[in-house]
């Protein structure tokens, strides 16, 4: 490491000509993997970085690349000043009712595009691609509307988590069928089959011997809805305005516009927010990638 | 187990339509598949399509606040050609979409390029690309609302280092840099799950056939093009139709970022819906403005559905 290399024109010592040319190019080649490191993380590494130090340095400009200190008050006191532990407690709540309507349908998905031939299943994979590229802007008019005629009939869909979970459920459902169907497909034919010849009904061999071997596929469904949920911002924010049933996503927002929250609070929040799908999506990636990029291309 | 999707076709056999290891099975099993594809179609009926068919209804009509609804026919479709901040919207949403693409994929294929390559730290790198992918919107926002800070925001700093730039740039009201800004936030959001998949892609790629190319005397940018962007191009085509959805789609990143301003700079159709609705509680405009949307939407999807079909012929 000590030496540096000395450019010789002996090509039969050490550092010959094509020896540095492999130097300069391993160089630059890390200098652009150090690129894309950067760029991917640093936005992550400043909101760490912020939230470590105490207002004073934050406000502070140029401001300093390392933390001088660690000095976590901003954590303590995010937890005992902000509703911050309502608003997880209730986007816990919003998220495993999605996530127990999107597994369950999911299932019944993903078996009848993957394991069955039946005339309606082209038309059926184009229907759930369609409503999968749907903006969710576009229908957020008309939905309020209908919940709030349904409400005011006295099924209270607005101002309710349940009510939420329900839409954003038919949101996740085509991505999660893609994902199971995506594993479905890899379990060989030949194992059905022998469960078929054996007696099994078309339950049993879903239950008893689909599932159990595509057990990561469903738990890839569950994170993808759950988290789907948990970030949502868009119908919680326009269903939602009570404040004892606000979830994360709405109450960060809110904090945003309190002028008096301090900078590190603030990013303390949407660290605390993040850190769930994060474990988890990096856990799960392997079987979220396919399943979402199969299901776009298959159909 | 990974994007093996790329054309491959599915294995499935008919089970239970033929029927030949069960013959005593009753008949039942030919509904099987309409009876589990049918809580799916009335769920999805439901929450999106009569959705739709509402919004595309009240775009007929005409309601005053507090009012009764009246038909107007095509009167809210007049409205919006003549009306040329609809035009505008619709270019800034197809400039936005463009934009993000083009950076995004761009970005997510040099990425991937530069992680295929053997080094040591490499599965941690890749590792990192989870990160920003899994990160959540109004998070995402809260980091770039801080580092766009005019006065004491990071971003000042890098832009610093550019030799034209004196002065802190104003990053959000100025439109230019508010309309760069938002492109800049939802691609780094977007990028590392395109690179994810051109890596998975890359996989694909025949290295003899690579090293091949190079014993022939190609050079590296010869062997890329004549080998290894054939084998990734179907890849890369579906990355941007998936990435024009996804920033057609996008609402939060720009809402909370700009909420469509400095003065309509950033403001796409979804946003556009948005404040007609519920800040100007012009509804059946709002209509009207999310069929202009639906139609743009279906248009994308039936391309998508296109080069999907070309895709399947190719290989079977």
């Amino acid at each position: 490491m000590a030496n540096f290399p000395i450019p010789s024109t002996d090509s039969s010592t050490r550092w010959s000509r094509p020896r540095i040319a492999r130097a300069v190019k391993s160089v630059a080649f890390g200098l652009l993997a150090l690129v894309v490191c950067v760029v991917t993380v640093f936005p992550i590494y400043w909101m760490i970085v912020t939230t470590l130090r105490p207002t004073s340095l934050n406000l502070r400009y140029p401001p300093a690349v390392l933390p001088s200190q660690i000095d976590l008050t901003a954590f303590t006191q995010l937890f005992a000043e902000e509703a911050i532990g309502r608003w997880i407690f209730n986007s816990t709540l919003l998220a495993l009712m999605a996530t127990a309507i999107c597994v369950g349908l999911t299932i019944l998905g993903a078996y009848a595009l993957s394991l069955l031939r039946w005339r309606g299943r082209g038309p059926f994979a184009i229907f759930l691609l369609m409503t999968q590229m749907l903006p969710e802007a576009l229908i957020i008019v008309p939905i309020f509307a209908i919940y709030r005629s349904v409400t005011e009939r006295g099924i209270p869909l607005r101002e309710s988590l349940p009510g939420l979970a329900l839409i954003d459920a038919a949101f996740i459902l085509p991505i999660g069928i893609w994902i199971l169907k995506n594993m479905f497909d890899s379990v060989p034919r030949e194992v059905r089959e022998a469960a078929l010849v054996d007696g099994a009904g078309p339950f049993r061999v879903l239950f008893q011997i689909v599932l159990p071997l595509t057990r990561p596929g469903l738990v890839a469904v569950g994170v993808v809805a759950f988290f789907y949920a948990w970030n949502e911002y868009l119908f919680a924010q326009t269903m939602i305005t009570r404040a004892d049933i606000k979830p994360a996503s709405v109450g960060l927002a809110s904090m945003i516009t309190m002028l008096d929250t301090p900078i590190e609070r603030l990013l303390a929040a949407g660290l605390v927010f993040a850190i769930l799908p994060v474990v988890f999506y990096a856990l799960m990636q392997r079987y979220i990638v396919a399943g979402i990029t199969a299901g776009a291309v298959k159909g | 187990m990974q994007v093996q999707g790329m054309g491959v076709t599915t294995r499935a056999e008919p089970l239970f339509g033929s029927l030949e290891f069960a013959p005593r099975r009753p008949n039942w099993t030919a509904f099987l598949p309409y009876l589990l594809a049918l809580p799916i179609v009335v769920y999805e009926a439901v929450f999106i399509v009569y959705p739709i068919f509402l919004g595309l209804r009240s775009s007929f009509y005409q309601q005053p606040l507090g009012g009764a609804e009246r038909w107007v026919g095509f009167a809210n479709y007049g409205r919006m050609l003549g009306d040329a901040g609809f035009w505008a919207v619709m270019r800034t949403t197809l400039v936005y979409m463009l934009a993000v693409v083009v950076v995004a994929v761009g970005f997510g294929l040099f990425a991937a390029l530069v992680l295929n390559r053997q080094f040591r730290g490499r599965t941690f790198a890749r590792g990192l690309m989870t990160v920003p992918w899994a990160f959540p919107d109004v998070p995402t926002v809260l980091i770039f609302l801080w580092m766009l800070n005019p006065n004491f925001g990071v971003m000042n700093v890098f832009a610093g280092f550019l030799p034209w730039i004196e002065q802190n740039p104003t990053w959000l009201l100025d439109q230019r840099l508010a309309f760069f800004s938002v492109v800049l936030v939802t691609a780094w959001k977007g990028f590392p799950f395109y690179s994810l998949v051109i890596l998975a892609a890359l996989q694909s790629v025949p290295a003899d056939l690579v090293e091949a190319a190079r014993v022939d005397g190609a050079s590296p940018r010869q062997a890329f093009f004549a080998v290894t962007l054939p084998v990734i191009s179907p890849t890369l085509l579906l990355l941007t139709v998936l990435a024009s959805i996804y920033s057609f789609k996008q609402f939060t990143i720009i809402w909370l970022l700009t909420g469509g301003g400095p003065v309509g700079a950033t403001e796409t159709i979804a946003i556009r819906i948005y404040n007609t609705a519920f800040r100007f509680y012009d509804f059946s405009y709002a209509g009207v403005l999310g069929v202009a949307g639906f139609i743009l939407a279906l248009s994308v999807a039936l391309i998508f559905l296109a080069i999907q079909r070309r895709q399947e012929r190719e290989v079977s």
